[in-house]
């Protein structure tokens, strides 16, 4: 095809465009896959009524849901060629510094013979793949949703939206299941399995996000 | 003069659906890109007819991805370069293409603008010698101030009056002949 007929083409059928947007039904598609994936493989906490009154329990929930948050917006600015990424990689990037700032202060004012417990939890073992393992059921709707953006760095973006899936993921799996409430924990082995996923993104992102 | 904001009104526009600013928005880029992969595919020309049309494909088809807070010509040059990266792994070769250099883009200038040269140069010839290299250094062959003082053999607080004193010349001229 010649070029000037391709352009005649292309501005024949020109239909209005609104700004390209991470689709939000999947988005809550995605929310959805790690509620369902916690409630049937892992289990809902019996005591879920009087846990969500729980301080501890809030501010976990509102770690990872600030930094799925701060992921799909630089998951959005990362998908729109030339746009500034500074902006949201430094929001996601400070609120993992907030969560490990904070776990660093309560194990050095935790009593020396008590950090480990602290620190490695019951389950510490098991949270990282349990995330991951959740955050897998968001990934897809999550990657889908940015099918309408054109990250020029697909790998960047890919990891952006690998830790928006896993720190969905570890959202419901916190909230829901796991029994876990000291800062340490949550910022030590909740934030690797989330870097996890970030990282099976940044690998996924280079051959999904082409366009 | 000021191409960037040319480019983008007719942006703006074709994003509203106006298919007369959209046409002429893809033929400029087509006047753009041509030469952009022109010269960044030495030995493969064969391939800058595909490339440009590639990539007028994607500007269309993800047009929504501009923000209209943002200088068109960056997000224009973030697509070519990806495209252009794209068509070099591809092939199977690494290059390295700046990510900092969307005024390339607009820089370089092909044969079609042959005509238009012809008519600048008359333009410029009101200038003393002088002068008019300075300003097609500036204004034309996107040389920085400094680059172009280093050129001429002056300051560069020399070069930026001199460039100053050559627009308002010719902005007289012009503006006389109409």
């Amino acid at each position: 095809m010649k070029t000037d007929d391709l352009i005649d083409a292309l501005a024949a059928g020109l239909q209005p465009a609104r700004p390209a947007r991470l689709n939000p039904w999947l988005l809550a598609v995605a929310a959805a896959s790690s509620v369902a994936t916690v409630a049937l493989l892992l289990g809902v906490r019996p005591t879920l009524v009087e846990a969500l009154s729980s301080p501890t329990l809030v501010l976990k929930g509102l770690y990872t849901a600030a930094l799925a948050g701060a992921a799909l917006w630089l998951g959005l600015r990362a998908g729109r060629p030339g746009a500034d990424t500074r902006g949201p990689l430094l929001a996601m990037l400070g609120v993992v510094g907030v969560a490990v700032l904070w776990g660093a202060i309560e194990l050095v004012a935790a009593p020396a013979d008590q950090r480990m417990a602290v620190w490695l939890g019951r389950t510490w073992t098991v949270c990282g793949p349990n995330i991951l393992m959740v955050s897998a059921a968001a990934a897809l709707p999550v990657f889908v949703a940015a099918r309408s953006l054109a990250p020029t760095r697909p790998a960047f973006a890919g990891m952006a939206l690998g830790v928006a899936a896993g720190a969905m993921g570890a959202t419901a799996y916190g909230v829901l299941h796991c029994p876990e409430s000291t800062a340490a924990f949550v910022a030590t082995w909740y934030t690797l399995g989330i870097a996890a996923a970030g990282l099976i993104g940044a690998v996924a992102g280079r051959f999904a996000l082409r366009w | 003069m000021d191409r960037e904001a040319e480019l983008k009104r007719l942006m703006l526009r074709g994003l509203d659906g106006d298919p007369v600013a959209w046409r002429a928005l893809l033929t400029e880029l087509r006047g753009a890109l041509t030469p952009f992969f022109r010269r960044r595919l030495i030995g493969l020309e064969a391939d800058v007819e595909d490339l440009v049309q590639d990539c007028l494909i994607a500007i269309h088809a993800k047009r929504a991805t501009y923000d209209r807070s943002m200088a068109f010509t960056a997000w224009a040059y973030a697509i070519a370069r990806y495209k252009l990266i794209d068509h070099f792994r591809r092939q199977g070769r690494r290059a390295h293409v700046p990510i900092e250099d969307a005024e390339a883009l607009l820089a370089e200038h092909s044969v079609e603008d042959g005509v238009v040269r012809r008519d600048l140069a008359k333009v410029l010839s009101i200038l003393p010698l002088r002068q008019r290299r300075l300003i097609e250094d500036v204004r034309i062959g996107g040389f920085s101030l400094a680059e172009a003082a280093a050129r001429n053999g002056c300051t560069e607080g020399a070069a930026k009056v001199s460039v100053h004193r050559s627009m308002k010349a010719l902005a007289a001229s012009v503006s006389h002949e109409n």
